[in-house]
């Protein structure tokens, strides 16, 4: 840590906050430098990891004995949902994010991630999403499980404001999981080493990569599900409490999600693993190529399996069959990731140190929650083990047991990379020893509990699951309290540990090449790799002649790599706007005695727009360069500079958010018996005219980067100009569309499901509009300005592709609400 | 114990299962012990040839062939559980249940049996935090009902109000209860005894206690009982 403290006190601090805090406090929270980034998302997720574990002790205890009660009931099912959220959304995947933030893009030879404020941005979403779902304890936390199943979520049944607080966490930390996605898939298409080719990134890697695929495919559908419970819950809209849409609605759209989520926090851990065994085994990885095809056949195939949550909702045999096979299928990839890794110690040699013990300790444990998962996943079986104990060892063996083993493999491992110091090998040992036994003590009981009903508080003594329980809550605090040893090794080592060099383990990825700690600006020169695969290190010498050359002394000036300057308070500023703003959603009052929906705290939503405004202006006006390698290769996107992929990806995960809104809008439509006929509602010539309106937008959009791209000044204002009044012509279309159904008094956001599904997602269409005419009000003041015409029309690509984007959306909506 | 026909048909199923589960656990844990200790590092040895090292991207290795064996080898046990599986599913939770044989023993029903006809299912509803079991005629009690042992029982199974999930936990068998849709269950008691039906899908403060009993009796004291109360 010292070194980097030092680099922390060269840094040219931007006069706006100078004063306000320390250097210090002030290098932590404005910093945008993924290593110091990735600490923080480390030590953030730890915190969250025994928050979360703390309240499963709690638990642990309550069912220790039969007829206990330590806790009452609401307390117990508030325990166990927030534990099981905190743990699969601000554990798993932050702790692994941590990593990746840290360790990637060393491992692909790159200076920080494509978009540096944006990452410190997803953290501070990330932290205060956190601090939400922690806050939703003093309104009543959620307490309905962390599947928030329907109807149950609706506010005539959970009236609590602790749900809305809960859900709004959700959203924030979704934003936050969509922002660092986009920022790691661009990192890695476009921020390699010249001649790191993709298939020459080291697994872990590329487990991130396989990772964001599928949270950016599967997050949108969350989100979306989870703006449908906050506009059921804030509205009073029906789309999970009414029978047409209602449960099944929100099982399909959930674990839509729900299946990759699970793979989404495995996937690192693997990849952690895949990285530790070839290190500690001397022996390269069996059949790395294989591995990673397997990852990708499982992320592809986990898409199409989660109709195994729903085995009992009645979808029918059929389908429950082919979910049987779906599900069975996906275990063939699982079987060779984990035949690689043994296959590996043939012929090896062998080092057990901690972080090998805790990664072999890991494949092992997976293979009894894969073997599990088969049984889980024959809807013979699963017919008597859903919603049992069962279920709970199962996912244990593996979020736990693979994923949480995998990741502390993985702390152990780099923690020499990121403080410079050893930690304590015995007690390391002896930390993987006690856990290993403890997880087994604690969770092994369960499988045979497969007739006790998870999420109860507590069971009569004549079930006969008592001696079973006691084992396990044993064996729970011999888990917790070995993971005592793991922060006193870590906390005093960091201080006190003797130096562990560069490369104390001998491993061959590219963050070895470096000191440890990493200095601020990474490499000196960023290396590159040769056809015949040696790397070469700018025109220093290459390896094995020499490490990576560096000079601390340039740091903060000669070398003066530019975002060391680049310290930004606007992504702290912009996420506690985000937070100010839901949580004024969130925590208002019911409107009337009998709650259907409550009123959101103007003052509160308030404060965040104002915030938000404030902050986006900040962060826009910010001279904050970002020091772009020319890299040679970067297949296949040679020609697509960095924000451009960017925002394709972004659109990518806005069509899955679309499609979801429009496939919830089908769902109900099909199951309700009638539906108003087409015309009768909407007048067709209206959504015509909107239609025909929003397409010829786009031609002025088209027109505008033209002029842009001939250096026309007045033609790029025209266009942009005439882009804005189409688009408020639009929405005046709309508007009146809205008040005319509207003072019938009949077709209301909240009169039944066709008035719902169509004031909400025209209204979410809407939203984007009006988003795409902010943006051209901000790219006129700047063509005003004198900007855009002199070859720097980027800007003005970017905003057409987005509005592009909106208009084909309504393309769609437009047939679906009007001509059907 | 056979305490109905579904618990039988899991119980054979898991069975396989487990067999399975514990031949290939065994074979690959042993594998993995033998391969950890046989070739731990000793201070004597080097490093193999082949040991990646910082500087270039390590040699790859592995064959395709052995992966292909191990995937045609997972593949051939994995047909074996589908295909017991699906034998399975077809008699537990077929599309059309079987015909319903428990009202046979009673006066009112002699018809019924007579063209061997179904009798009657008899309707469950989840609520807030209690179930109710209606017979024909509107009959209906709360948090339990009889039928007699050896007969075939039809459930239809939906809910008041939440999502709930209707479990006779010694039968194996369970089914979400869902408001607006009826999820069908049935079962063949073989044994006389009162057995748990519980709640699994956590519904409220209430769950923990949503309790019922399924008191399963001769063919006689079910008579006796069902025609005393009218
Ligand atoms: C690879 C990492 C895996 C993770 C992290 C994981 C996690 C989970 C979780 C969290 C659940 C519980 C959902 C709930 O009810 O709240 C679950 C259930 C299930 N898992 Fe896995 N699982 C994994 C692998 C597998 C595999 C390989 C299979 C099958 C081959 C499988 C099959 C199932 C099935 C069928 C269920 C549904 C059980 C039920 O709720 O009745 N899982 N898994
Ligand atoms: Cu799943
Ligand atoms: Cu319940």
């Amino acid at each position: 840590m010292s070194q980097l403290s030092r680099i922390g006190t060269v840094v040219k601090s931007d006069p706006m906050s100078q004063d306000i805090f320390p250097p210090r406090v002030k290098r932590w929270l404005f910093t945008t430098n993924h290593k110091e980034v990735g600490i923080l998302y480390l030590v953030t997720s730890l915190f969250f990891f025994v928050a979360a574990g703390l309240l499963a002790l709690t638990m642990r205890t309550q069912l220790s004995v039969p007829n206990n009660n330590v806790l009452t009931e609401t307390l117990y099912n508030q325990f166990v949902t927030v534990h099981g959220l905190l743990m699969i959304f601000w554990v798993l995947s932050p702790f692994a994010f941590g990593f990746a933030n840290y360790i990637l893009p060393l491992q692909i030879g790159a200076r920080d991630l494509a978009f540096p404020r944006l990452n410190a941005m997803s953290y501070w979403f990330y932290l205060f999403s956190g601090v939400a779902i922690i806050m939703s304890f003093i309104f009543g936390a959620p307490d309905l499980g962390w599947t928030l199943y329907s109807p149950q979520t609706a506010f005539q049944f959970t009236p609590t404001i602790g749900l809305n607080v809960g859900a709004a966490a959700l959203i924030l930390i979704t934003v936050s999981i969509t922002m660092s996605s986009v920022n790691f898939l661009v990192t890695m298409f476009k921020m390699r080493a010249p001649g790191m080719k993709l298939r020459n990134m080291p697994v872990f890697p590329w487990a991130i990569l396989v990772t964001i695929f599928m949270m950016l495919y599967a997050f949108p559908s969350f989100l979306a599900a989870v703006l449908l419970l906050y506009v059921d819950r804030a509205f009073g809209t029906f789309y999970f409490s009414s029978i047409q849409g209602g449960a099944l609605l929100w099982d399909n759209v959930f674990w839509f999600f729900g299946h990759p989520e699970v793979y989404i926090v495995l996937f690192p851990a693997i990849g952690v693993i895949a990285d530790v065994i070839p290190t500690f085994t001397r022996r390269p990885l069996y059949g790395s190529k294989y591995v990673i095809g397997s990852m990708i056949a499982a992320a592809v195939i986990s898409f199409i399996v989660w109709g195994h949550h729903m085995f009992v909702t009645g979808i029918g045999l059929t389908s429950t069959k082919l979910y049987t096979v779906t599900t069975i299928a996906v275990s063939l990839p699982f079987d060779v990731m984990v035949i690689a890794m043994i296959e590996t110690l043939i012929k090896a040699r062998i080092k057990l140190k901690a972080a090998a013990l805790f990664a072999l300790g890991a494949i092992a444990l997976f293979v009894i929650g894969g073997i599990t998962g088969v049984y889980l996943a024959s809807v013979a079986l699963d017919h008597a083990l859903r919603g049992t104990y069962f279920v709970v060892a199962h996912f244990h063996y593996i979020m736990v047991g693979a994923s949480i083993m995998g990741l502390i493999a993985g702390l152990y491992y780099w923690f020499p990379k990121l403080t410079g110091r050893m930690y304590n090998e015995t007690v390391a040992k002896i930390h993987f020893v006690v856990s290993f036994i403890g997880f087994n003590i604690l969770y092994f009981p369960m499988f045979l509990l497969l007739d006790m009903p998870r999420r109860i508080q507590t069971y009569a003594p004549d079930t006969g699951w008592g001696p079973l329980n006691s084992l396990a809550t044993i064996g729970g605090f011999i888990f917790g309290g070995a993971q005592v040893l793991l922060f006193l090794n870590l906390f005093l080592s960091q201080r006190r540990g003797p130096p562990s060099g560069p490369n104390p383990w001998d491993g061959w990825t590219l963050e070895w090449s470096l000191p440890s700690p990493v200095p601020a600006h990474d490499f000196d020169t960023i290396p590159s790799i040769a056809e015949d695969g040696t790397y070469r290190f700018g025109n220093g010498p290459g390896y094995p002649n020499g490490l990576a050359h560096i000079d601390d002394s340039k740091v903060g000036n000669g070398l003066a790599y530019s975002h060391l300057e680049g310290m930004s308070p606007w992504p702290l500023v912009m996420a506690f706007a985000a937070f100010l703003f839901f949580l004024g959603l969130s925590i208002g009052q019911p409107s009337s005695p009998t709650p259907v929906s409550y009123k959101p705290f103007w003052p509160l939503i308030a404060d965040g727009t104002i915030l938000g405004v404030i902050s986006l202006y900040g962060y826009s006006r910010e001279r904050f360069s970002v020091h772009e390698e020319s890299h040679v290769e970067s297949w296949p996107f040679r020609e697509v500079p960095n924000v451009k992929l960017g925002i394709w990806t972004f659109l990518g995960a806005e069509v899955i958010f679309f499609g979801v809104l429009i496939g919830a809008y089908f769902f109900v439509r099909t199951n309700s018996a009638t539906w108003p006929a087409v015309g009768e509602l909407f007048s067709i010539r209206n959504g015509f005219a909107m239609t025909l309106v929003l397409l010829t937008s786009s031609l002025t959009a088209i027109m505008a980067l033209a002029s842009a791209k001939i250096g026309s000044r007045n033609g790029l204002i025209a266009g942009l100009l005439a882009t804005f009044g189409l688009g408020a012509s639009f929405l005046y279309i709309k508007a009146t569309e809205w008040i005319e159904l509207g003072t019938h008094g009949v077709f209301l956001v909240a009169s039944g499901l066709p008035a719902t599904s169509y004031f909400i997602t025209t209204g979410t269409h809407g939203v984007h509009v009006v988003a795409g005419m902010c943006m051209t009000v901000y790219l006129l003041a700047n063509t005003l300005k004198g900007r855009y015409t002199k070859g720097d029309h980027d800007a003005i690509e970017h905003f057409g592709l987005y509005w592009h984007f909106v208009d084909i959306v309504w393309v769609f909506l437009f047939p679906l609400f009007y001509l059907i | 114990m056979a305490v109905s026909n579904t618990q039988v048909i899991f119980d054979n199923l898991y069975g396989i299962f487990t067999y399975l589960a514990i031949i290939v656990g065994v074979i690959v844990f042993a594998l993995m012990a033998y391969l950890i200790i046989r070739y731990r590092a000793k201070n004597s040895s080097s490093d193999p040839e082949d040991t990646p090292r910082l500087g270039r991207i390590p040699t790859s290795r592995g064959h395709g062939r052995n992966v292909l064996i191990t995937v045609t080898l997972s593949t051939f046990l994995l047909a074996i559980l589908i295909i017991t599986s699906f034998a399975a599913v077809d008699t537990l939770f077929p599309n059309n249940p079987p015909n319903a044989t428990w009202c046979y023993s009673i006066a009112a029903y002699n018809q019924t049996q007579a063209t061997g006809q179904s009798c009657p299912r008899l309707d469950v509803t989840g609520h807030q935090f209690y179930w109710v079991f209606t017979y024909p005629g509107a009959r209906s009690y709360t948090n339990f009902f009889r039928v007699p042992v050896n007969t075939t029982v039809v459930l239809d199974v939906t809910s008041a109000d939440v999502f709930h999930d209707f479990g006779i936990i010694q039968f194996k068998i369970k089914t979400d209860a869902i408001k607006g849709r009826t999820n069908t269950i049935w079962f063949i008691p073989y044994k006389t005894a009162n057995y748990t039906i519980q709640c699994f899908e956590l519904c409220g403060t209430g769950h923990v206690g949503m309790i019922a009993t399924l008191n399963v009796m001769n063919v006689t004291a079910f008579q006796n009982w069902y025609g005393s109360e009218k």
